[in-house]
């Protein structure tokens, strides 16, 4: 069933960002007065192991095989389930800790994308993981999923990148359009915005007037909100650009409006949010 | 969609090439055994399975599924080719290809809703019947040897899986094929083999358009061909589907896979290949066999292609008899044997169904006909049934000389006669009311019976009140979306 009130959705597998996730969820959930809802999907691979290359057809063999795959399976499933069980558990544990009442778990089956899809109604913010379980080990790069997943969304989603730290500066890189300007809607309202952030506002363009006009626009938009906002114009290739200054100002946190062109415009030229996403260290904010 | 894309072609890539190789191994066989179904060179149906495998595996939408040439279409082309020969069975695979994309693009696939669960059996059957009755005259006026072969072959398949290793890892239909070759080819017997039938491929399939003229006396002889090809390739490509939805937990795009068996027609067409479609049996053994992703049925295609062209010698000794052999293993794994058993247990409309359906294709050797015939009679017995859900009670107030009738239930076409006669018409009463609000008007023929009773009773004298008729008809409206959200069919089949 669906359920009316809006929440945080924070999609967990048991991975080293899990707990990451878990705690940038829990920061946001208290910050902004929303209740917290932790996920995880039990991913069938849909591979099985009992594998016959005899070719000769028996008789009645989709009903012997049908049953085999689903005996199979099933006990694939009970195990997916318990460990989920546990990771939830866990999860919710640390969300009491926190004072956090009314934090709910949930298990589906499927992709983390298909959840997001079918659960599109319950949430208003959703924090991932930027790898998840088939990525032991790895200190960089993206999840084989995360793109499919912040593609599914269209609220804002929070990207964990690393251990969790109470964010205090964030980039906010503007560029003027449609997706730009709802991400500084929503960064201005954020409750989560307070004065312990500092909003670096930052605008890449190839020339400086340009640059200085959108860095203008932005803050005539952003007038009135809590956090102190310090703002840059600057001249070159946008993701260079801002990277350097993420870097120069040591940023925990980027926010950006993600992903406004299409998936086959991003396979021909290269998605800018993936390039983000791959290249900077911080936590991202992404707004669709 | 790009992920997923990737993830249809290399995420099983070890399995899918095994599972490939098994289904190209039992495809060879098949395809030949299907050309002499439909009177061409064996070339034809293996071109045909080559393209339609390999451009499915591109354009379908079910990933693990594999087509070819199949003996459904086979079946449908056979007086095609013996009045007019090759050249307009390729124009006819082209244009059934063409309808098949329009029909993806009509959204047709729905349709398959229709086709019940009886159907769908008897279609299963019937075809194993008649791949079966097409082996029937390669075992005629025959010496004994073709018959000993056979059964040796048929002892192979199903036995050789049993030997411990390597009886799950050779496929058995293959183990059966080498060793009577080989047997045949030593001991020195004269058995009909392959290249008695026709010409086997020596070269890679070349493209070419059909040479036929292009008019209208050219559609107007193939276009019933290409109708019928049409629409059993779609049936049973999108009833394998289904099976393979089931049986991999995984969905599949139904719309996507109606266009994409029209792209391959038409390709297969155009390489000199005979129509075909989804393969229900080579669908399962390639799941069974691990393939999941579509490299499978591309690996399924080249494999059977390289194998055909370059082995097109020692193919041509294969002796007929193991291909048989193969033909009647095909023909036991296509039948639904619990059908059978299925008879005594299942309702006996559902067995009318099924045994209509199979009547009906193994009298006219067109899978279309048996469908339809088991579609109308299956909804006949669905009308039949809906229409016992109608009764009339009635109640008579002395003091206002008033006869009430309240109607309950579904009023249709088929219970219209039921619902005239429960009225009575012989009662000589001063007011009559006809209480319909808890009854549902489907068709006008409906509205029609309930003019005729309110008539005749005004006839008889009395005068008549219908009470609840808007209710009653809001089914009476074409438009099917009103039912989709649960109030408002609550609403009208409340109380019910």
């Amino acid at each position: 069933m669906t359920t009316t009130s809006k929440c945080i959705l924070a999609c967990i597998d048991g991975s080293e960002l899990s707990n990451a996730v878990i705690d940038h969820a829990i920061w946001l959930a208290q910050t902004s007065q929303l209740n917290l809802k932790f996920i995880h999907t039990i991913e069938h691979s849909h591979m099985s192991s009992l594998v016959h290359r005899e070719g000769a057809m028996i008789p009645n063999m989709a009903e012997h095989l049908l049953g085999e795959l689903s005996d199979e399976e099933r006990e694939q499933s009970k195990t997916l389930i318990a460990q989920g069980k546990l990771i939830l558990q866990a999860a919710m544990d640390k969300a009491v800790q926190a004072g956090l009442s009314d934090t709910t778990a949930k298990q589906r089956h499927g992709s983390v994308s298909e959840a997001l899809q079918d659960l599109k109604s319950e949430y208003d913010l959703v924090v991932l993981g930027a790898r998840g379980e088939n990525h032991v080990g790895e200190t960089q790069g993206l999840g084989s999923q995360l793109e499919d997943a912040i593609r599914a969304i269209h609220s804002p989603v929070f990207i964990v990148k690393g251990e969790f730290k109470q964010p205090t500066s964030i980039l906010f890189a503007y560029n003027g359009s449609p997706t730009s300007k709802k991400a500084l809607g929503f960064i201005k309202q954020a409750p989560f915005m307070s004065m312990q952030q500092t909003l670096h506002l930052v605008s890449v363009h190839k020339i400086q007037e340009q640059a200085q006009a959108l860095i203008d626009e932005a803050t005539n938009l952003l007038n009135g909100i809590a956090s102190p906002v310090i703002s840059t114009a600057l001249v070159g290739e946008a993701s260079l650009a801002l990277l350097a200054y993420q870097k120069q100002n040591s940023i925990d946190s980027i926010a950006m409006g993600a992903f406004s062109h299409g998936k086959l415009h991003g396979f021909f030229f290269g998605s800018f949010t993936t390039r983000m996403l791959l290249e900077s260290d911080a936590n991202f904010l992404l707004v669709r | 969609m790009l992920l997923s894309a990737k993830q249809d072609w290399l995420g099983n890539i070890r399995a899918d090439i095994l599972a490939g190789i098994v289904v190209a191994i039992a495809l060879v066989p098949e395809a030949i055994a299907f050309s002499i179904i439909a009177g061409v060179d064996p070339k034809i149906g293996l071109y045909a399975s080559f393209a339609i495998a390999v451009i499915i595996s591109i354009t379908g939408g079910r990933a693990g599924m594999i087509s070819a040439a199949t003996a459904a279409t086979a079946l449908l082309m056979v007086t095609l080719v013996k009045d007019y020969g090759l050249q307009y069975l390729l124009i006819a695979t082209i244009l059934a290809g063409v309808l098949q994309i329009v029909a993806g693009y009509l959204n047709l696939h729905k349709f398959m809703s229709f086709v019940s669960k009886s159907v769908m059996t008897g279609f299963l059957n019937a075809l194993a019947i008649l791949i079966f009755m097409a082996q029937l005259p390669e075992l005629m006026n025959v010496t004994w040897h073709m018959y000993a072969l056979t059964a040796a072959g048929l002892g192979i398949i199903y036995l050789f899986p049993y030997v411990p290793v390597v009886g799950k890892v050779l496929p058995s239909p293959l183990v059966n094929i080498i060793a009577l070759t080989v047997f045949v080819y030593f001991m020195g017997i004269d058995v009909r083999s392959i290249g008695d039938m026709g010409q086997l491929p020596d070269t890679l399939p070349i493209f070419l358009w059909p040479d036929v003229p292009l008019n209208l006396q050219t559609l107007t002889i193939v276009f019933p061909y290409s109708i019928s090809i049409a629409v059993v390739g779609l049936l049973e490509s999108l009833m394998t589907a289904s099976v393979i939805d089931e049986l991999t937990d995984t969905e599949s795009d139904k719309k996507r896979e109606c266009k994409g068996q029209g792209l391959a027609n038409i390709g297969s067409g155009l390489l000199g290949g005979m129509a075909g479609c989804a393969m229900i049996g080579q669908s399962i053994i390639n799941v069974k066999s691990g393939g999941r992703g579509r490299l499978s049925a591309m690996t399924a295609g080249v494999v059977l292609l390289i194998l055909v062209v370059f082995l097109s010698d020692l193919l041509s000794i294969v002796p007929m008899a193991a291909l048989v052999a193969v033909m009647i293993m095909v023909s036991i794994g296509t039948f639904n044997w619990a059908s059978i058993r299925d008879l005594r247990t299942n309702p006996k409309s559902a067995s009318v169904v099924m045994i209509a359906t199979v009547i009906v294709v193994v009298w006219t050797h067109n899978l279309a006909l048996g469908v339809l015939t088991g579609i109308l009679i299956g909804s006949l017995f669905m009308a039949q049934r809906l229409s016992q859900f109608m009764y009339i009670d009635s109640s008579y107030d002395d003091a206002s000389d008033t006869r009430t009738y309240n109607v309950v239930g579904q009023i249709f076409f088929n219970s219209s006669d039921k619902f005239i006669a429960l009225f009575d018409y012989k009662e000589a009463v001063d007011k009559v009311i006809i209480d319909v609000h808890r009854a549902h008007f489907w068709d006008i023929t409906a509205v029609a019976a309930l003019d005729k009773v309110v008539l005749k009773l005004r006839r008889e004298g009395a005068d008549v009140r219908v009470v609840g008729l808007n209710e009653a008809s809001e089914t009476l409206l074409d438009k099917f979306a009103v039912y989709d959200k649960p109030e408002q069919i609550d609403k009208i089949m409340g109380g019910h």
